[in-house]
C-alpha cells in the first residue's frame, strides 16, 4: 500500500500539487494512524497533509477519486449487446437461474463444446480462463497488474501508445490462447463461439480501461507540462490563436511564482545615525535606561517603471505578452506605467487601471496599430514623460527598432537613457539580424543599459525577473 | 500530549461526541484533523472564510481537554518581545542597584582587579537567567507541565518574519534563547493557527502543519448547529432560517453571512417572538446577517423571490 501512496503522490505532482518528500512521510504516517478501512476518512486525512490551499485541495480530490476508484476490475460480464444471446450472460448467478439455450452454466457449455475442439480444451485448463468463468476478480486483477508491470506501463507518455500497451498486457496475461480458440470454434462452426468471444471482449474492455486509467494517472500531467515547456520556448508570435488562451494562463504562473519570490519588504535600516528621541522613549521603561538603541532608517523612494511598447504588426504579439507579465505583476512590481507607439505615442496606462489586462491590450493594440515611426514617437515620449524620468526609473522599451528609414532621434534615447537608471531594449528580432535592412538597433543599443533579444516566456520571464531584482 | 492521558481523543468518532456535548458541531473532516494532529503531533493550520468557528474549535479542545487555552493574536509588527519572551528589565535595573552596594563586600580582601573579576566571574550570570525572563504566549505554552493547546490567532496578520520565528516551535516544539540555551517543551503543547488568507502563508510553515479548510457548512450541517446553539428555536424557523441564509450565500456579497451570524440571528428571531420568517421581520433583522449597507441594498429587491425560494425547495418541513 505504501507504494501505492507514492505513486498517488507522483499523480498529485503531475498535477501541479507540490509535496515534498517530508509530506510524503506525512501522509504514509496519517495512513498508518487512520488506517485503510474507511475511504473518507483517509481521502480527508490525507487531503490535510498533501494538499495546502483550498485550491490544490479541488486537485487533490479529483485526483483521489481517479487514483482509488475501483481497484478491483470487474470481470463480471455486462449485459450483452446480441439479442439472442440474452439468455446467456456468463455471470454465473444470473446463467444459472435462467434457462439458457446450452445445458447448465457457460462453463460445462464450454466444456462440452471442448471435445471436439483440442485449443479450446487446452484453454479450458488454463488458469486465466478459469478464473474468467469465476469471475475471481482478485486474481484477474493481480494477473492484469503483473502483465502491466511485465510490459512497464509506467512508462505510457502519450495517449497514442495507448492501444500498443493494451495489446501487449494481453499478450503477457495470454490471451492468445482465448484466440486461438476462437478460431478454430469458428471453422467448426461451433455454438458456443459467441460466449466464448463475449469472455475475451470483456477481458480486452477491462485491460483498455486499465491503460485508460494508468494513462490518466502518469501520462495526463505529464503531456500537461510537456506542453507548457513547448509553449514557453515557442515564438511568441507564432503561438496559435488556440493556445493564446494557455499562454496567457503560463503568463500568470511565472507571474505569481515571481510574486511571491520577490514580494517580501524588506527593510532597510541605516546604521550610523542615532534616532535619539526614539531611544529615548523606548527607555521609559526601563528607568531612562537606554537598553535598546534605534537607527534612523532611510526610506527608500519608490521606484517606477515605464514600459514602451511598439504595436506595429510585427511587434504587436510580442508587447501583448510583456504588458500582461508586466501588469500580472502589479502587485510587486512599483508604479508601472505604459505606453504604445506605432507612427505616434500615448499613454495607455488608464486602458490598465479601467479594464481587465487582457481586454486592455487588446484595446492598446487597437488603437494604437500601425506603421512604425521611431523618431516621431520618441519625441512624443519624451514630451509626455521625459519629466518624470529620475535615477529611481526603468525603462523598458519593447521594439524591432525598424523605422522605415525615418529619423532615429538617438539624442532623445540618449538624454532618457542619461536620466534613467536603467533603459533596457527588448528586441524580438533574433541578434543577428540586427542593424540589418532598416534595423537601427545597433544604434539605439548605444543609448541603452541593457538590450537583449527577447522573443518567447523563458526570455520574458528571465528579463522581468532581472527587473525585479534591480529595482528593489 | 500522550494518547493515555486524553481518551477523550482516542478515535475520531469520539471527537465528535465530545465536541457535540461541549455545544460544537462539527464535520467529520475537522475532528479527522483533530484527530491526526494528536496523533502526529503536528499544529493544525485553520483556513476558512472568517466567522465559521476557526477559533472557536481551538477553545472547544480546551474546554474538552480541560487543559490551559494560550493564545497569541497576531497583528503588523508582533515581534519576539511580544510572543515569545522579554527579559524583565525593570527588575534587572532594580537588581543592579542593589548588587553595587553589595560588591563592597564581596569584593573585599580580594586582591587587585584581576582577582576582583576572577571572584565576580564564579557568580555566573545571574542577570540573564529564567528568573528574569518574562514569558510570552508562545514560551508560555512551552513550560506548561499538562500541555495546553496553543492557538495562534490570525497569523497571516503577522509579518513575513514571524512566520519563521514560529518555525521551530512548530516543528520541534522547542524555543532557542541566546543567552540561556533551548527551552524544549515538557509536554509538547497542540498547536492551532488560524489564516483568513489575506495573503500566502509561506510553504515552510505549511509544510509544517496540517491543512485544514473550513468551509461554510451544510444545511443539516448548520441546522444541527442552530439547533445546538439556539435550542429554543421551533424547527419550522429553523428549516426556515438556515435555508434562507443558504439563498443568501449564493448571491454575490462582499461579506457573506457566516455561522457566528446565523446563531446572532436566530438568537434575535427568538427574542422578536416569530414564529416564522416574512419579509418584514427579514428586513428588520437583515443587519444582523449583513455587515455592509452595500450588500443590505443589493439583497433588498430579492428578499422576495429568496423568501419564495426557500420554500419550495423545502416542501418537506
Amino acid at each position: 500500500m505504501q507504494s501505492n501512496l507514492v505513486s498517488f503522490i507522483q499523480m498529485l505532482r503531475s498535477h501541479d500539487v507540490r509535496v515534498s518528500p517530508a509530506e510524503t512521510l506525512d501522509a504514509v504516517e496519517v495512513a498508518a494512524a487512520l488506517g485503510y478501512a474507511d475511504r473518507e476518512l483517509l481521502r480527508d486525512g490525507l487531503a490535510m497533509t498533501l494538499a495546502k490551499t483550498a485550491e490544490e485541495e479541488v486537485i487533490f480530490l479529483q485526483c483521489f477519486e481517479r487514483f482509488f476508484k475501483q481497484d478491483l476490475a470487474d470481470f463480471a460480464a455486462p449485459e450483452p449487446t446480441d439479442n439472442e444471446q440474452v439468455d446467456t450472460t456468463p455471470s454465473d448467478a444470473e446463467t444459472e437461474a435462467s434457462g439458457d439455450n446450452f445445458d447448465g452454466t457457460p462453463e460445462t457449455a464450454l466444456e462440452q463444446a471442448a471435445q471436439d475442439s483440442p485449443a479450446l480444451r487446452s484453454l479450458m485448463q488454463d488458469a486465466l480462463m478459469q478464473n474468467l468463468l469465476n469471475n475471481e476478480r482478485n486474481e484477474l486483477t493481480l494477473a492484469m497488474n503483473q502483465a502491466a508491470q511485465q510490459v512497464d506501463l509506467q512508462q505510457i507518455q502519450m495517449f497514442t501508445q495507448k492501444g500498443q500497451f493494451t495489446r501487449r498486457i494481453l499478450d503477457a496475461m495470454g490471451e492468445e490462447q482465448i484466440r486461438r480458440a476462437i478460431i478454430e470454434l469458428e471453422q467448426a462452426g461451433n455454438p458456443t463461439l459467441p460466449l466464448l468471444q463475449r469472455y475475451r471482449d470483456m477481458l480486452r474492455e477491462q485491460v483498455r480501461d486499465y491503460v485508460e486509467r494508468e494513462y490518466l494517472l502518469h501520462a495526463e500531467g505529464k503531456t500537461q507540462q510537456f506542453m507548457d515547456e513547448i509553449l514557453s520556448k515557442t515564438r511568441l508570435n507564432n503561438i496559435e490563436h488556440v493556445y493564446v488562451g494557455k499562454v496567457q494562463n503560463l503568463i500568470r504562473k511565472m507571474a505569481k511564482k515571481l510574486a511571491s519570490q520577490y514580494s517580501r519588504k524588506r527593510k532597510q535600516v541605516k546604521r550610523g545615525q542615532l534616532d535619539m528621541p526614539k531611544t529615548l522613549r523606548k527607555g521609559i521603561p526601563n528607568d531612562g535606561v537606554m537598553f535598546d538603541t534605534y537607527w534612523r532608517q532611510v526610506k527608500k523612494d519608490k521606484p517606477q517603471v515605464l514600459a514602451v511598447c511598439d504595436v506595429s504588426g510585427s511587434v504587436a504579439a510580442y508587447a501583448k505578452f510583456l504588458l500582461l507579465f508586466l501588469y500580472s505583476l502589479q502587485d510587486v512590481l512599483p508604479r508601472v506605467r505604459s505606453f504604445a507607439f506605432s507612427s505616434h505615442l500615448g499613454e495607455v496606462s488608464e486602458y490598465f487601471d479601467d479594464y481587465p489586462v487582457e481586454k486592455a491590450v487588446e484595446l492598446v493594440n487597437w488603437k494604437y496599430g500601425g506603421a512604425t515611426d521611431y523618431g516621431n514617437s520618441l519625441l512624443d515620449f519624451a514630451n509626455l514623460a521625459l519629466a518624470d524620468i529620475s535615477s529611481n526609473t526603468t525603462v523598458i522599451i519593447l521594439g524591432d527598432a525598424r523605422n522605415n528609414h525615418g529619423e532615429p532621434r538617438l539624442d532623445i534615447l540618449q538624454s532618457v537613457y542619461q536620466r534613467a537608471q536603467r533603459v533596457i531594449w527588448l528586441n524580438p528580432e533574433s541578434r543577428k539580424s540586427w542593424g540589418t535592412g532598416d534595423s537601427e538597433m545597433l544604434r539605439y543599443q548605444s543609448a541603452c543599459h541593457f538590450s537583449a533579444e527577447c522573443n518567447n516566456l523563458i526570455h520574458l520571464e528571465r528579463i522581468v525577473e532581472q527587473l525585479l531584482k534591480s529595482t528593489r | 500530549m500522550h494518547t493515555q492521558d486524553f481518551p477523550q481523543l482516542e478515535s475520531v468518532e469520539r471527537i465528535e461526541r465530545g465536541f457535540e456535548a461541549h455545544g460544537y458541531v462539527c464535520s467529520r473532516k475537522i475532528a479527522t484533523a483533530v484527530f491526526l494532529a494528536f496523533q502526529l503531533r503536528k499544529p493544525v493550520l485553520v483556513e476558512g472564510p472568517p466567522g465559521v468557528g476557526k477559533t472557536e474549535l481551538a477553545k472547544t479542545i480546551a474546554v474538552l481537554l480541560d487543559t490551559p487555552l494560550i493564545r497569541l493574536q497576531c497583528y503588523e509588527g508582533l515581534d519576539e518581545a511580544k510572543a515569545l519572551y522579554e527579559w524583565k528589565y525593570g527588575k534587572q535595573l532594580l537588581y543592579t542597584q542593589v548588587l553595587k552596594e553589595k560588591l563592597g563586600d564581596l569584593l573585599k580582601g580580594a586582591d587587585g582587579l584581576a582577582e576582583s573579576v576572577e571572584r565576580l566571574h564564579q557568580f555566573g550570570d545571574i542577570f540573564y537567567s529564567e528568573e528574569f525572563l518574562e514569558p510570552r504566549p508562545l514560551l508560555k505554552a512551552m513550560q506548561q507541565e499538562k500541555g495546553a493547546i496553543l492557538l495562534i490567532d490570525e497569523v497571516d496578520k503577522s509579518d513575513y518574519e514571524f512566520e519563521s520565528l514560529l518555525l521551530e516551535i512548530l516543528s520541534e516544539y522547542q524555543v532557542s534563547i541566546p543567552e540561556i540555551g533551548t527551552v524544549k517543551a515538557t509536554t509538547s503543547p497542540m498547536v492551532f493557527l488560524t489564516s483568513n488568507n489575506t495573503r500566502d502563508i509561506s510553504d515552510a510553515l505549511k509544510r509544517r502543519c496540517l491543512h485544514l479548510y473550513i468551509p461554510f457548512p451544510s444545511v443539516e450541517l448548520e441546522e444541527r448547529i442552530i439547533q445546538t446553539r439556539v435550542p429554543d428555536v421551533q424547527n419550522k424557523l429553523r428549516h426556515q432560517l438556515v435555508a434562507f441564509v443558504h439563498s443568501l450565500r449564493q448571491l454575490d456579497l462582499k461579506k457573506a453571512p457566516a455561522i457566528s451570524e446565523t446563531i446572532d440571528w436566530a438568537r434575535s428571531l427568538l427574542l422578536l417572538h416569530a414564529d416564522e420568517l416574512d419579509e418584514e421581520i427579514v428586513r428588520g433583522t437583515l443587519n444582523v446577517l449583513l455587515k455592509y449597507e452595500d450588500d443590505i441594498e443589493a439583497t433588498d429587491p430579492t428578499l422576495r423571490s429568496l423568501l419564495v425560494g426557500e420554500g419550495t425547495n423545502q416542501p418537506g418541513h
